[in-house]
Order: C-alpha cells, then structure tokens, then sequence
C-alpha cells in the first residue's frame, strides 16, 4: 500500500516485431503493462502512473502519471513500432515527469522494459543510476527480448547503482510459451517491495501458480486463521495416513516378492506395484469424489485388491508345487510368507479403515465454512502430496526389491 | 571552553535557547542522498545532546558530498540562527544554503534557484558556532530545506546535529491544497435570481 508514482518506459524499437513471445514481442509487453497499471492503481486508490515510449521518434511521453487506469489503457493503442530505443534518455524524461508529480508525497518510480539492445556502456548507465538514487527515485528493468554480449550484466549494474534498501529489482525473462505477464506477476515488480502483494497482485499469483503464492496451503494465515490452522491439521492427519498406507504396501510388496521369487518374482512386483500405483491412484481420485462415490469406490477398490491377491496367491500357488519338491527351503519361504498373506488381508481390513478416516478427513473438509474440496487449488496440493507419498512407496519398493535379490 | 555567546555557558542554560527542534514536524522531515533512509531525524534534537551519535547520524552516500534536508515544522517559526554541527575529517559541510516554504524541492532545483541566504560554513564539531539569519527573511516560515552542496574534503559529507534558534508562532501557513475546480460545468449549481423566473431553461 505504499504511495508512489510510476513512471513506465515502452521499448517499442523494431527488435518488438519478433514473434519469441507470444504472440509478439511488442504485444507480450503491452499485456505485461496492462497488468502492470491495474495492479498499482488498485494497490493505493492515490497511485499514479504514467507511460512514455523509448524509440519511435524520439522519446515521447504518452500520458503524465494519472490514476485514471482508462487514459492509460487507452493510450497504448495505435502505438508504432519501429527505430531504436533510447535508454538513457528515456530515464532522464522519466525521471523529470516524476519531478513534476502533482502529489510531491508519493514515492517515485521508473519501471523500464528493455527488449532491444542496448548501445551504452556500462559506466554511463551507472552514472545514470546514481543519480537516480541520489533524487531516491526507484528503479525496476524487465530484461526480455535480444540478449547480446553484456545486456544482463549492463542492466544489473545499472540497478545495483540505483538500489537503495532493496527498492529496485530486476527481472530477467528468457523467451517461453508461457506470456510475459505471468512470469512477471510473481516478481517483486507485481508484488511490490515485500510487501506480500495487494489482493489483485495476489490472487493473480494464485490463480497462475496454483495456489502457492508464499503462504502454506494458499490461504493467508491473518486473513482467515481457522481455516489455515484446519487445512494444517487435515494436512498432518492425511500424512499420517499416507504413512500408514505406505508402510503396508511396502510390506505387501516385500511379501509378494519373495513369495515369487523365479521368473515369476518380477511379474508379481510389477503386479504389486500396479496394486499399490493403483491404490494410490485410486485415494487420489477419491480426494475429487463425494462420499457416495467414495463409498462405491472403495468397494470396487476392495474387490481388486482381493481378486489381485488371489491371482497372485494362485500363481504362487504352481510355483509352490513346482519348487517345493526341489528346494525345501523355498518351501519354508513359501510358507511363512502364505502366512504373512494371511495376516495382510487382516492389515488389508486396516487400511480400508483408514480409508474410511479418508472420507472421515474428507467430510470434515466438507463441513468446515469456506471450503471446498474441489477446490482445484486444494487439489492439486493434495494430488502433490500423493506424489510425493507414491515416490516414497516407489523408493521403499526398490530396496526392499534389491534386498530380497540378495 | 570559549562560547561564542557573549555569557559564560556553565551560567546560562544555552539549550533553552535552541528550542526550535520541538517544533519540527519529525515525521516529515526528509533528505536526499542519505546513506541510510532515515538516519536524517537523528540530527534533530536538544542542544545538550548535540554530540551524541548514538542514535546514529547523517551521512551521505559514498563519493558524493551533497546533501539535502527538508525540515517542516508543525507551526510558523521565526529563525534567528542555525548551527551545524558536522564530522572530522573534512566530513563537515562547508556551504549552506536555505531555502523557505518550499516543498520538493530536488538537487537540481536547489542547484539551480537562488537561496534565500547562504552561508559559508567552518568545521564546528564542538557545535559552538552559530550562523545568523537575516531575521527578516525568515518570519513565519512552514518549512525549511537546507543544501549542503560540498564539505572539506572528505568522501561522504556527516552532520551530527542541526540546531535552530527562534521563535515559534502559534499560527499555521495556509497551504493551497490541491483544488479540484468543475470538471463539466453544471448549471443548475449557477441559478441566478434572473433564471429562476425565465422562460429560457439550460439543460
């Protein structure tokens, strides 16, 4: 929320024709300052900001820093492309709009897009930065486009001469599908200094990064403290349970393995596997179901992993009959794993009890205010939760595979 | 200790005398080329602590010896004499100039108006010296901003203190805020008496 005025430089030289960014170089920009305005002006109702163009011509200042957001839209249309970009210059005009600023309490601020080369060497643009901080004017460069020999590490001197307590930032953007605007919507130039972001800045950030903007689980600890500390504990109790889940199957997969332990060993890993890929699979799912469907799920979820089981076990089955007659101690093996089957079925009980704590989870998600399982943002933490608790199954199935080889 | 007062200082309390620091505003006070933001209210404070550094001093940034100080006050001051107290080393300032009721001022104003008066600075770091104002000019002013463009040749210029001795006034310069006049004209807010009885009706 702090008061400022922006000053906005547009490189629209003939280097914004190419089309690296989508859809060109000139346009990714436009966007960029589009949001750009809209997140100022709606971080402190008294911003204002104003927007000049670099090349062209000459240096040309389009609107004075206003707070009417529509004047500075409006201007950008109908802009040319073409000539060469005048940095330098187009600071020192930046930088006298600013002077001439109505309100002399807000702050000042120059966010400069360079896309197009620059000519002046590094000394200048130091030189330039000094003064800069000297009339504590607030730099930001967004380095998209060419990048010549030197351009990074021009703009980074240029903004390390002008920094003064962590006011000035830079950002570099390489070409990639994704828009300029995005990219730039999680840097300190959106969010401000530190500030943690105003709700527009915010939200976007949310919506583009799937809801990771720097608080756990989304949601703003001071803004609404029951739910952060109630997705926390559902959080905790679903790690719990994954752990739980987790510990079986890698049992069950160690089990299963030594039961088959010829040529036969690696179909019923890779079966073991797919039970476990699927059982996990199939929580995911059930996170995005209802109850109702949860309910049935878990019933066909039952059904496959006994059916799974009896295959299995009728597979080991021959390779009992086969092996006992050569090697009695396969047929130890053989039997005191049958036996730990059988106790894996009780744990099988267990985990749909846990399964059942799922839905359990899932219904207290559903009956605290405000929250919403299908929550795309809750979701996909969720889902990441999975993944990780699956690599980890994965990784406790490989050394328990290369334990049993030995 | 030789005082440049005209009395012995262990007799008369000379702190009552710079008592103008009570009336500035020091939320608004403000300077450019500060190393660090801030540091410039540290200078503002009773005459008898004016060699304390402890809460931190003002220094410019490296290699640049120009400073710049806003000072508003919470009321009209009149101001009979400034004293500077600055640091060793060719750190003091060795220029002043003032100016009054201006707001905004930047370097390159300052560097290019005419001050209200201007004085050539000596090392004081005993803060002893005073500089004397011409009194006439320096009635009801809102707002002071001093520029120390150069020192004695040190790499930063530092400023330990600055005092002010005068008067204050009750009474609060009226500053013209920022006046938004009619935008579009409406007439209905312009009747005159000879419009409400006519014919005649402007939409």
């Amino acid at each position: 929320m702090v008061l400022e005025a922006t000053m906005i430089c547009i490189d629209n030289s003939e280097w914004m024709r190419n089309g690296d960014y989508s859809p060109s170089r000139y346009q990714a920009q436009a966007d960029a300052i589009n949001l750009i305005c809209g997140a100022k002006t709606q971080s402190n109702p008294e911003n204002t900001v104003g927007v000049l163009t670099m090349a062209g011509k000459g240096v040309r200042v389009l609107v004075t820093p206003t707070s009417d957001l529509g004047k500075i839209l409006a201007c950008m249309h109908g802009l040319e492309i073409g000539g060469e970009m005048n940095l330098t210059a187009g600071i020192q005009v930046a930088q006298l709009a600013l002077k001439h600023r109505q309100n002399k309490k807000q702050k000042q601020r120059i966010i400069v897009f360079a896309g197009s080369p620059i000519k002046y060497d590094k000394k200048t643009l130091e030189a330039i930065g000094r003064k800069l901080k000297k009339n504590s004017v607030a730099l930001d460069v967004v380095d998209f486009g060419e990048s010549d020999d030197g351009k990074p590490e021009k703009l980074e001197a240029l903004v390390a001469a002008v920094n003064n307590n962590d006011n000035s930032h830079i950002v570099h953007v390489p070409p990639s599908p994704s828009a300029l605007s995005d990219v730039l919507i999680s840097t300190p130039i959106f969010t401000g200094d530190g500030e943690g972001g105003s709700g527009f800045a915010a939200a976007a950030a949310a919506a583009a990064a799937g809801g990771m903007s720097g608080f756990d689980f989304g949601v703003d600890p001071n803004m609404d403290p029951e739910l952060a500390l109630a997705l926390r504990i559902s959080m905790e109790e679903e790690r719990a349970r994954q752990e739980a889940a987790a510990k079986k199957a890698a049992e069950e997969a160690a089990k299963q393995e030594k039961v088959g332990e010829q040529a036969s060993s690696s179909q019923d890993a890779a079966m073991t596997e797919a039970v476990d890929t699927s059982a996990v699979v199939a929580d995911d799912k059930k996170q995005n179901l209802t109850d109702d469907e949860a309910a049935l799920l878990e019933q066909a979820l039952a059904m496959s992993m006994d059916g799974a089981k009896s295959t299995s076990v009728d597979i080991t089955d021959a390779d009992m009959s086969d092996a006992t007659a050569e090697d009695p101690e396969l047929a130890y093996a053989l039997q005191m794993s049958v036996q730990e089957t059988a106790k894996d079925s009780s744990s099988q009980s267990e985990m749909s009890k846990v399964l059942e704590d799922q839905s359990f989870v899932s219904s207290i998600l559903n009956s605290l205010p405000g929250v919403d399982p299908n929550d795309p943002s809750l979701k996909d933490f969720l889902a990441s939760l999975q993944g990780q608790s699956e690599t980890q199954q994965k990784q406790k199935e490989d050394d328990s595979e290369k334990g049993g080889d030995k | 200790m030789s005082c440049l007062h005209d009395h012995s200082c262990e007799d008369h309390n000379c702190s009552a005398d710079w008592s103008l620091h009570t009336h500035i505003d020091l939320s608004k006070v403000s300077a450019l080329n500060e190393a660090v933001a801030g540091s410039v209210k540290s200078v503002f404070k009773p005459w008898n602590r004016r060699l304390d550094t402890s809460e931190g001093f003002l220094e410019s940034n490296d290699g640049d010896p120009e400073l710049l100080v806003f000072i508003p006050f919470t009321s009209d001051v009149k101001i009979k004499s400034i004293s500077v107290v600055g640091g060793s080393g060719g750190t003091s300032p060795s220029k002043m100039r003032a100016f009054i009721n201006r707001d905004g001022i930047d370097f390159s104003d300052a560097q290019n108006m005419q001050p209200v008066q201007e004085w050539d600075l000596n090392e004081n770091l005993q803060g002893l010296l005073e500089y004397q104002t011409r009194y006439s000019r320096f009635q009801g002013v809102g707002n002071l901003t001093l520029h120390f463009p150069d020192n004695f040749g040190g790499d930063t210029t530092q400023i330990y203190y600055i005092g002010l001795k005068g008067e204050a006034t009750q009474l609060k310069r009226d500053v013209v805020a920022t006046i938004v006049y009619e935008i579009t004209p409406n007439p209905s807010d312009h009747k005159t008496r000879a419009d409400a009885g006519s014919l005649a009706h402007v939409e």
